[in-house]
């Protein structure tokens, strides 16, 4: 073989060798440059994280932070639920303004509503509420505010909307095998003693009929909504 | 002419085919090589060698098959990414197209013998280029550019290498061949050589290779595996490590992983369960738009299906939705109800669950689940044990990264 193409012949056996040298080393580099940091990194991708809405703010926040610290939520894990002299101090401010708190929710909360002197939920009730329990999206939190209208002593009333709390939490748990149902969900009864709710609550989703809707049939009854506030 | 002359012309034409041919195998080498950074590259997916294709322009997505698929590259649980096959097809061409040249050189018997060789060397391109255009229209399913312009290459050199045989065999024989030496062993003179050209080659590339042991295991890892709100679906029956797999059925990614994962025989090393999370913000809060529309009427499917709501195995819900992605995708974006149509009509024990407040809460455990684990908001994710599949491991790197997280971990059993 004449040393001509022998030449080529290690010029071509070169090309492949070469070429395959130079690229993945510098691939290589450009890996080595990265872990380095000298090279701007790709956007991190998101976490998972729960929902945090606009209307969020630090008045909700630190009403909800009070309650679900001082209603043992947040320590415990269990529900315990508070009672209205707790939920009064915790809240600290009008019963009015308490309820404005929940005004942005207009679409996420409803209206749960018992018979007189009842705690029993109807097929409509249950309806509702695993309509709305079953929307949780990103939200952490599940309130439910029980209430009792005026009629019969204050004591009465108070057990009345604790047992409504109660028959509430009782449904979800036996309709949703959620796990974390204790953590999630926070129980207020007020009786008759605190933050009645007005009748502009009314155009709210609510399981009673249309027509029943004064203050004493709007506040026989509990308010439920998911709560998309991250503490 | 004289006999020294016969065939040059389809030798010329032959070396030309072999240089042509390996510059489609040096432009898909360099891509592949691109690649060894861990991070995602644009395709040079043309006939025109060099040319670049964007990752989503419609021709380069067979190149992205391809490139992409096992077929790609050979030892690839013993090295990232493996030895693409474009490499030795370079060294190929190389040889071929110094063995045009060197025959172009010879006299007399020599001649025709070299002349012989080099006609059976370039079968191997055309008998390579035959299995891989099979596998890429029958496993694959994917037309690559490159791939194409290596096969006509391939074939327009066997061609010139056949004419220039004969030419070089009907010449008549001159007084100098009869008076010259019995030339040597060239056939197997030019397998040494062939094998010389491959070996430098791939030598270069595993000398130059990065340490990638070092990120295996390195993307973080669960807090824990616990299923407490029994959101997982089990994807098979295996008796492997333990894996939990973040996806979305109406995900082209996750598909496409499924699919490599099974290609590359991984699948059976692990005993997969998927934690569902859907890319449609109609369930999921954590996306600002629905990127995969529909995605979530067909988790409920698959959970409603893990339930035992009805006689379709989640598995069968998880295929339907991989072959029908694009369709279901198309009606839900300006139909929302589109989607549970077609699961309805497709499975229709359980159209009952699917949309129904159980379905929809169970799904949205699954979302939580994620919170609760701080995952990244993409698809898909694999954790084996607990330990994340480096996102960057997911395609070239998948045997190589895969193999040595379960070498780890001591599992991942056949």
């Amino acid at each position: 073989m004449s040393a001509g193409r022998i030449v080529v012949g290690i010029a071509l056996a070169v090309v492949p060798t070469v070429l395959a040298f130079t690229w993945v080393g510098s691939a290589g580099k450009r890996l080595a440059a990265m872990e380095a940091g000298a090279e701007a990194a790709e956007p991190a991708a998101a976490i998972a994280s729960a929902a945090d809405e606009g209307y969020c703010n630090g008045d909700l926040r630190k009403v909800l932070r009070r309650v679900l610290q001082s209603c043992g939520l947040m320590q415990s894990g269990e529900v315990r639920g508070c009672q209205p002299v707790q939920a009064k101090s915790v809240a600290t401010m009008t019963g009015t303004d308490f309820n404005a708190l929940f005004l942005p929710l207009s679409q996420r909360a409803g209206i749960i509503q018992f018979d007189q002197d009842s705690a029993e939920l109807d097929p409509n009730d249950q309806k509702l509420l695993g309509e709305l329990f079953a929307d949780q999206r990103g939200a952490s939190y599940f309130f439910v505010v029980a209430r009792s209208s005026p009629e019969g002593s204050v004591e009465h009333n108070r057990e009345l909307s604790q047992k409504r709390a109660d028959s509430v939490l009782a449904h979800l748990r036996q309709s949703f095998n959620d796990p974390d149902l204790d953590r999630e969900v926070g129980l207020l009864w007020l009786g008759e003693e605190f933050a009645q709710l007005e009748q502009d609550f009314c155009g709210w989703k609510r399981s009673g009929e249309a027509e029943k809707c004064k203050p004493k049939d709007i506040n026989r009854s509990a308010f439920v909504a998911w709560i998309d506030c991250r503490l | 002419m004289g006999p020294g002359m016969s065939g040059r012309v389809h030798i010329a034409i032959f070396v030309v085919a072999c240089l042509v041919g390996l510059m489609f195998a040096s432009v898909s080498t360099y891509d592949f090589a691109q690649h060894l950074d861990r991070q995602v590259h644009d395709l040079h997916c043309s006939f025109v060698p060099g040319m670049a294709s964007k990752l989503d322009d419609g021709g380069a997505a067979g190149c992205q098959v391809t490139l992409m698929s096992p077929y790609s590259s050979v030892l690839r649980a013993k090295i990232w990414g493996g030895i693409p096959i474009s490499l030795p097809a370079m060294a190929m061409f190389a040889f071929l197209a110094f063995r045009g040249i060197d025959l172009l050189g010879r006299q007399g018997l020599a001649r025709r013998k070299a002349a012989a060789v080099l006609f059976g060397l370039s079968s191997l391109p055309v008998i390579a280029s035959v299995v891989m255009g099979i596998i890429a229209m029958v496993e694959l399913d994917a037309a690559c550019k490159l791939c194409i312009g290596i096969y006509g290459a391939s074939l327009v050199a066997f061609l010139a290498a056949g004419l220039a045989f004969m030419a070089i065999r009907r010449a008549p024989a001159d007084d100098d061949e009869a008076r010259a030496p019995a030339p040597g062993p060239i056939g197997l003179v030019a397998l040494a050589q062939l094998g010389g050209f491959v070996a430098l080659a791939v030598v270069a590339w595993l000398l130059a290779m990065p340490d990638y042991s070092r990120y295996v295991g390195t993307c973080g890892k669960l807090s824990d595996t616990i299923d407490k709100g029994k959101v997982m679906v089990a994807l098979d029956q295996n008796t492997g490590a333990e894996s939990i797999e973040v996806f979305d059925p109406l995900c082209p990614a996750c598909r496409a992983f499924d699919r490599r994962l099974a290609a590359a025989g991984l699948d059976v090393r692990l005993h997969r369960k998927a934690v569902l999370f859907p890319l449609d913000n109609t369930c999921n809060w954590m996306v600002d738009s629905a990127m995969h529309p529909g995605a979530c009427t067909v988790s409920e499917a698959i959970l409603c299906a893990e339930a035992g709501k009805g006689s379709t195995t989640p598995n069968q819900v998880i295929e339907w939705a991989f072959e029908a992605q694009e369709k279901v995708r198309d009606a839900s974006k300006n139909d929302p109800e589109a989607a549970k149509r077609m699961v309805d009509e497709r499975f229709p024990d359980l159209a009952a669950c699917v949309g129904s407040d159980e379905a929809e809460q169970r799904l949205n455990r699954s979302l939580r689940w994620a919170v609760a684990h701080s995952i990244p908001v993409v698809t898909p994710q694999l954790y084996v044990e607990g330990t994340k599949l480096c996102p960057e491991d997911t395609d070239l790197g998948l045997e190589y990264s895969l193999t040595g997280l379960l070498d780890r971990k001591g599992g991942g059993g056949k």
